[in-house]
């Protein structure tokens, strides 16, 4: 089956497992920029965690089925209707064939996912469906979704009705608590301490999220020679302000990196939106271990193929 | 006798740093080669490798890292064949160019005649898909990186900053000043291989006439 794009949203992307094994050649990673609330609407129509999803940013998309299926949608709370009634998120939902569903506007967060049974059909780049935008590779072809544009899926069995236990909804504020260790370039920033207060600016897409307060001058604010980087490096760019990497970053980079968000808060970087505060705990890679096996662990009954 | 230092990169990537840093190549296509790691990539000092933190404990990572290195002899390779790139160093595709040869008291084709008979290899691929970091650019050239980057570089261009040369893959935000345009295509994800060069590769440059 298929689904008709009648309206495309601000950036809509197809996005499935991130790519491995090809960061030496400048590509990056891809993939969700949250993979926890891409498992959770995979989970609801039967799919495995990174099975190809709909990645919406601040939602806005309507599309049109053209036979009967199973979808859901997690992340970014909005209004959802299907043809013509208010749905709920979280909740395995039947469409039709000729039915339209209809996204509204995230207030808070900034994306949420649309999963569909058999997953939506996307090209494959190096190993992985994700669409990765600055090289115009994978998903549909490497771009974000046009008005008119026709979406494929899988085959599928039947989907049951689930819904997302509540325990595991995500709560979506203005406000995001990261945990990071330190970054190979720490000492320049030895006296700065955690908990302090900072903001996401405007500048917010794929690649990265800028982040404003006051991070501690920089003595040589010059570029070290190029280092690999990976999503969560926060880097101090000469404009004073941090700017962290999420899963289009480049895969090298000059920048100062001072801190890294670990991987078991990583997902929450893709629900930060312009204006939203954000604080930095400190941890080591041990604890920071020990945190992304904790979270793994609490959403291991229901997703069991997760990987953050 | 080579020595490396380790550190960690975050929670879930470590750094190898060889006194060497010719032996980054060696390096990461044996660690490349052993299949444990996420991504093995290299960078101008060190060469990092990605793990997953629920299947090795970071400090289990490093004691692994320092067995293997203590066993590690590098490999000889034998690099793509020698690669013919043209450039185009019109007005255009070149806007930089002007500017760096006033600064280093040379006529733009003095400049770039002193560019395409260096000796120039590719010593890495990274940033972007196809972006090239290429060395051996005759150090005489001075050339600072551009005080505001620009928001879009065209692909195929060619930026030289201190010694090497950047070959933009794609077109996107560039801070190195350019001094022409290929006509060759870096990086197409629609050819069988996709990615024209490769590390070690020897290029000649040849200026196009415009």
């Amino acid at each position: 089956m298929s689904f008709k794009v009648l309206k495309p949203g601000v950036q809509a992307t197809l996005q499935a497992a991130p790519r491995s094994g090809t960061r030496h050649l400048g590509v990056p990673a891809s993939g969700p920029a949250d993979e926890l609330s891409m498992a959770l609407a995979n989970r609801l129509v039967g799919n495995p965690s990174s099975a190809c999803a709909l990645e919406l940013s601040f939602g806005l998309v309507s599309l049109e089925a053209d036979a009967d299926c199973a979808i859901a949608f997690t992340g970014a709370p909005v209004e959802i209707e299907l043809a013509g009634d208010k749905v709920p998120m979280h909740r395995t939902l039947y469409i039709h064939g000729g039915e339209t569903v209809s996204v509204g506007a995230a207030e808070a967060g900034a994306r949420l996912y649309m999963a569909v049974s058999g997953g939506f059909l996307a090209d494959d780049f190096l190993g992985s469906a994700s669409t990765c935008l600055p090289a115009m590779v994978g998903g549909l072809k490497g771009r974000a979704l046009r008005a008119g544009d026709t979406l494929s899926t899988g085959e599928s069995e039947p989907s049951a009705d689930v819904e997302t236990p509540a325990n595991m909804h995500q709560a979506f504020t203005h406000a995001f608590a990261l945990r990071c260790v330190d970054g190979p370039d720490a000492e320049l920033i030895s006296g700065w301490e955690s908990g302090q207060d900072y903001a996401a600016t405007r500048r917010a897409d794929r690649t990265g999220i800028e982040i404003a307060g006051s991070w501690p001058p920089l003595s040589n604010a010059g570029l070290k020679p190029s280092a690999p980087v990976f999503p969560g490096a926060v880097q101090l760019t000469p404009s004073g302000n941090a700017f962290i990497l999420l899963p289009d970053s480049q895969t090298t980079g000059g920048y100062p990196h001072v801190l890294q968000v670990t991987r078991a808060d990583r997902h929450l970087l893709g629900q930060i939106r312009p204006g939203d505060r954000v604080h930095f705990l400190k941890r080591t890679p041990e604890e920071a271990a020990d945190d992304l096996r904790r979270k793994t662990a609490y959403f291991r009954d229901w997703l069991p193929d997760l990987v953050l | 006798m080579p020595e490396y230092r380790l550190f960690f990169l975050g929670d879930d990537a470590v750094a190898v740093q060889p006194n060497n840093r010719a032996l980054r190549h060696p390096l990461a296509r044996a660690l490349r080669g052993s299949g444990e790691w996420i991504d093995t990539v290299p960078g101008k000092e060190v060469v990092a490798v990605h793990f997953d933190p629920r299947a090795l404990r970071p400090t289990e990572v490093m004691r692994k890292l320092e067995d293997w290195l203590s066993s590690f002899s590098a490999e000889a390779f034998e690099p793509g064949k020698a690669v013919d790139l043209h450039l185009d160093c019109s007005a255009a595709n070149a806007p930089d160019l002007q500017a760096l040869a006033d600064q280093n008291g040379l006529t733009p084709q003095e400049m770039l005649e002193r560019v395409t008979r260096s000796d120039l290899v590719v010593d890495m691929l990274g940033f972007t898909p196809g972006f090239a970091y290429v060395e051996g650019v005759n150090p005489a050239l001075k050339a600072e990186r551009l005080a505001v980057p620009r928001q879009r570089v065209a692909a195929g261009s060619v930026g030289l900053v201190s010694g090497q040369l950047g070959l933009y893959g794609l077109s996107g935000p560039g801070g190195w000043p350019i001094i022409g345009r290929l006509t060759e295509a870096l990086f197409d994800p629609a050819r069988a291989e996709p990615f024209l060069l490769q590390e070690g590769q020897v290029v000649r440059l040849h200026l196009v006439d415009v």
